[in-house]
């Protein structure tokens, strides 16, 4: 479903992600690690076509995102880590909004539906101001997954969010994914990673250093040794401990 | 804390000077700074060029007893008004640092209070010093004094408002027990504008009766100098006084008066007891976090322009989106903004009408609709300048840059036009009573009905090609313009605001060159078949082909802003 292939993305002379290729197939829940300035959050803009890839393809279900952003992007939904909300939109409108964006055409019973999943019931008519951080997040989460996207990508999903609000983030990332949609993580929480990612891509200064599920990197004669947490293997894997 | 507070206010100082040097490497930056220079050098050295440098002193002597007057009174309106406009608690306004490091930290009221006015003394004194360059009084001599004298009015007026900011701020904390705290400054003000009121009412007659304009003038000079009004407007008058002296004589003998003034409010201000932090708090949050977001929270049930259907074009739930905006962000302070505009166009449009009232807002219509066609899309941002902060998110939805555009220009260019035409159609229906002394202008009377229909067809051609250069410059030079209500600032970023207007007005008049020259054509062969001279068919093919031009460049921004990155959008300051 997202199929990535020698991604390069350079900032004038900084090349923040160097030849980069992975795919995530559908079903699959792919947690994307690595230290700050690794090039996570460059990966995953390119993906959803924020920003152009200096070289490389990016397809999602089949359609180029250079080529054919339209298409390809109907397919995803990105959850940036700063939820970027309307001030002068309610939640409601925001729903009504992406629907029409989108094709959504039962707006009204999909957006009560992710309302309820997402604990936003009696905000629909609040302003952005109304709302606290976390509140902001599950509204913009709720507008992402209002055209069941088939491709889903999470930044930092679980900042701002209470312990229930982490506990339901966390079902609905879980639950796409057993839905058949290809997922991606980014995420510093490495025990959320450790907890519903099915397969983990470390990345460091630009480059891949891992792809493989947790149980395949523990088996790693090069990793082996640093521990069996995912938080130990990172930090062997990025050099970040010796 | 002193010492905290200069170190605070010179690195500050220090690293924001440095910025804006660094940013020099940009040739825009470059480009907007000389721009910049070469206006300041021609406002404020050009006019010594050509020969009015002697000419400067005398004037401003001649001129110095009705600029007393008229700045007396402009510092009671701008007293009086922070009693009562909204916003005016802004001389206590904090930055979320400020409020994250200084009020958390072992820092009195009375220090954050003198660390304020330490923050405003760099703004004051360069006021000061460019307000003196500008009005070049002639000699030294009045060349101090000027910017002295303004110094000491603008501390006494910030302090003047910091004081009633802090006054208001206790009214809103205490609700009627405030009352009880702040009885006395409020029986002072209310007193003072009941003489004020008395005495104008006393004095209208009189006022109204004087023809001319030095009578007028005298007239006013009696009611702000006698009686109980002249000892209201004291204070006042004995500010304006100090900046426009004539002589350093003059200054020597008005300063402590104006002195006097500045410790009074001074002592008013350092004795409030009013617990301003969590009001500064909220409002530094505010102006951080949602500066475009509604004035006032709208609840549930709030109107929508229109019902969203779920099918159709995405340009349609833009502009949806965007005539919330405008519903929910227009507040009474945007509305006084146009104020002055609207009393100075009625002044003028006084003399045009001789018909009644009716005639008169008649009269009045026409120069607002055309103001509102060329300022209109100047002011009205509810489109990508508006959004381009959030291109991020506009780049991630499924929709072409071209109908992204489309759908961002539809909102101003709606308002805008709905707004002209209003004017337009009240200028045709009341302006039959006018009365013009010309020839042309009787005949203009006389067709009115043909040019409202010309007008009604050019205006939102016209209010449509402005937004779509201003979205196009959104789009090509992002770090040019004012992302949602930031502005930035310097000498170089007024250049390039200068540069924009000038090349946002040559597009105008390029854009309308091909319609204008296809109109004539056309009317010209219609006038010579006829004999007549169309108005209505030339003004369409006007709009018309000034609509292709603006879809045309749409369909180019749009390939372009398909390939904007967003971090291309700089954070101004």
């Amino acid at each position: 479903m997202i199929d990535v292939q020698n991604l390069t993305k350079t900032y004038g002379a900084f090349k923040a992600v160097d030849r980069f290729s992975f795919r995530v197939d559908p079903g699959e829940v792919v947690g994307l690690i690595g230290p700050n300035g690794a090039g996570k959050t460059s990966t995953l803009r390119c993906i959803v076509g924020i920003q152009a890839p200096s070289a490389g393809t990016i397809t999602i279900g089949g359609h180029d995102i250079v080529r054919a952003p339209v298409e390809a992007k109907r397919l995803l939904a990105f959850m940036a880590d700063e939820p970027q909300l309307f001030e002068y939109l309610t939640v409601m409108e925001h729903l009504r909004l992406t629907a029409r964006l989108y094709r959504v055409r039962d707006v009204e019973s999909r957006a009560r539906d992710l309302v309820a999943e997402l604990q936003l019931t009696g905000k629909e008519q609040a302003l952005p101001a109304e709302l606290s951080r976390g509140m902001k997040q599950k509204v913009a989460i709720a507008c992402g997954l209002l055209h069941e996207p088939k491709a889903l990508l999470f930044d930092e999903p679980l900042t701002g969010l209470d312990p229930l609000g982490i506990r339901h983030m966390k079902q609905t990332i879980v639950s796409r994914g057993r839905g058949g949609a290809a997922v991606i993580v980014s995420s510093h929480l490495l025990h959320l990673v450790e907890e519903i990612c099915t397969r983990i891509v470390i990345i460091d200064h630009g480059v891949k250093v891992a792809d493989a599920t947790l149980a395949e990197l523990k088996a790693r004669p090069e990793l082996a040794a640093a521990g069996s947490s995912l938080e130990q293997i990172f930090l062997a894997a990025t050099a970040g401990e010796p | 804390m002193v010492g905290a507070f200069l170190y605070l206010t010179a690195c500050s100082f220090k690293n924001r000077l440095r910025r804006r040097l660094q940013r020099l490497r940009e040739p825009r930056y470059v480009i907007g700074l000389v721009v910049g220079l070469l206006y300041m050098y021609f406002t404020i050295f050009g006019r010594g060029r050509r020969g009015n440098t002697a000419a400067g002193a005398p004037a401003l002597a001649a001129l110095s007893g009705p600029l007393q007057l008229f700045g007396s009174l402009l510092l009671l309106v701008m007293a009086a008004g922070a009693w009562v406009m909204p916003g005016a608690g802004q001389p206590l306004a904090y930055s979320r640092a400020e409020v994250q490091f200084l009020f958390q930290a072992p820092v009195t009221r009375r220090q954050l209070v003198h660390y304020k006015l330490l923050r405003a003394q760099l703004a004051i004194l360069l006021s000061s010093a460019i307000a003196a360059l500008v009005l070049r009084p002639g000699s030294l001599v009045t060349g101090w004094t000027l910017m002295a004298g303004l110094w000491v009015v603008m501390m006494t007026m910030r302090l003047h408002l910091m004081g009633v900011a802090l006054r208001r701020a206790s009214l809103g904390a205490h609700g009627a027990g405030g009352l009880a705290r702040q009885w006395l400054p409020l029986a002072v003000v209310l007193g003072a504008a009941g003489v004020l009121a008395a005495a104008v009412i006393t004095a209208w007659p009189a006022l109204s009766s004087a023809s001319g304009a030095d009578a007028q003038y005298a007239a006013l000079q009696r009611l702000a100098s006698e009686g109980a009004a002249g000892v209201v407007l004291w204070p006042f008058r004995a500010l304006a006084r100090l900046p426009l002296s004539t002589s350093a004589v003059e200054f020597w003998s008005a300063l402590p008066a104006a002195l006097a003034l500045l410790v009074v409010n001074y002592v008013w201000v350092l004795r409030s007891d009013a617990a301003f932090e969590e009001a500064s708090a909220e409002h530094a949050e505010r102006r951080a976090g949602r500066r475009e977001a509604p004035r006032a929270v709208v609840r549930g049930g709030a109107a929508t322009p229109f019902t969203l259907a779920p099918d159709g074009p995405p340009e349609t739930a833009i502009l949806w989106k965007n005539l919330i905006l405008v519903g929910r962000y227009v507040s009474l302070r945007t509305a006084l903004r146009l104020l002055p505009l609207i009393v100075v166009f009625g002044l003028l449009a006084r003399n045009a009408a001789a018909g009644g009232a009716a005639a008169f807002v008649g009269a009045l219509s026409l120069p607002l609709a055309a103001m509102t066609v060329l300022l209109g899309p100047q002011m009205m941002r509810n489109d990508l300048r508006q959004d381009l902060a959030r291109l991020a998110m506009l780049k991630s939805w499924p929709v072409r840059g071209a109908a992204l555009i489309r759908g961002e220009v539809l909102a101003p260019t709606v308002v805008v036009t709905a707004v002209a035409w209003l004017f337009l159609l009240v200028a045709a229906l009341l302006g039959g009573g006018l009365k013009p002394g010309s020839r042309e202008a009787t005949a203009f009377v006389a067709h009115r009905a043909s040019y409202l229909a010309a007008a009604f067809a050019v205006a939102p051609a016209i209010v449509l090609s402005q937004v779509v250069v201003q979205n196009g410059l959104a789009v090509l030079f992002p770090a040019w313009v004012a992302v949602g209500a930031s502005r930035a600032r310097g000498i170089d970023a007024m250049g390039q605001r200068l540069f924009m207007l000038a090349g946002i007005l040559l597009t105008l008049v390029v854009s309308l060159i091909p319609g204008v020259m296809a109109a004539a054509a056309l009317a010209f062969l219609v006038y010579q078949l006829t004999g007549v001279v169309p108005i209505v068919l030339p003004a369409l093919i006007v709009a018309f082909v000034i609509a292709g031009e603006c879809w045309l460049a749409i369909e180019g921004l749009g390939r372009i802003l398909d390939r904007t990155d967003p971090s291309a959008v700089e954070a101004v300051e």
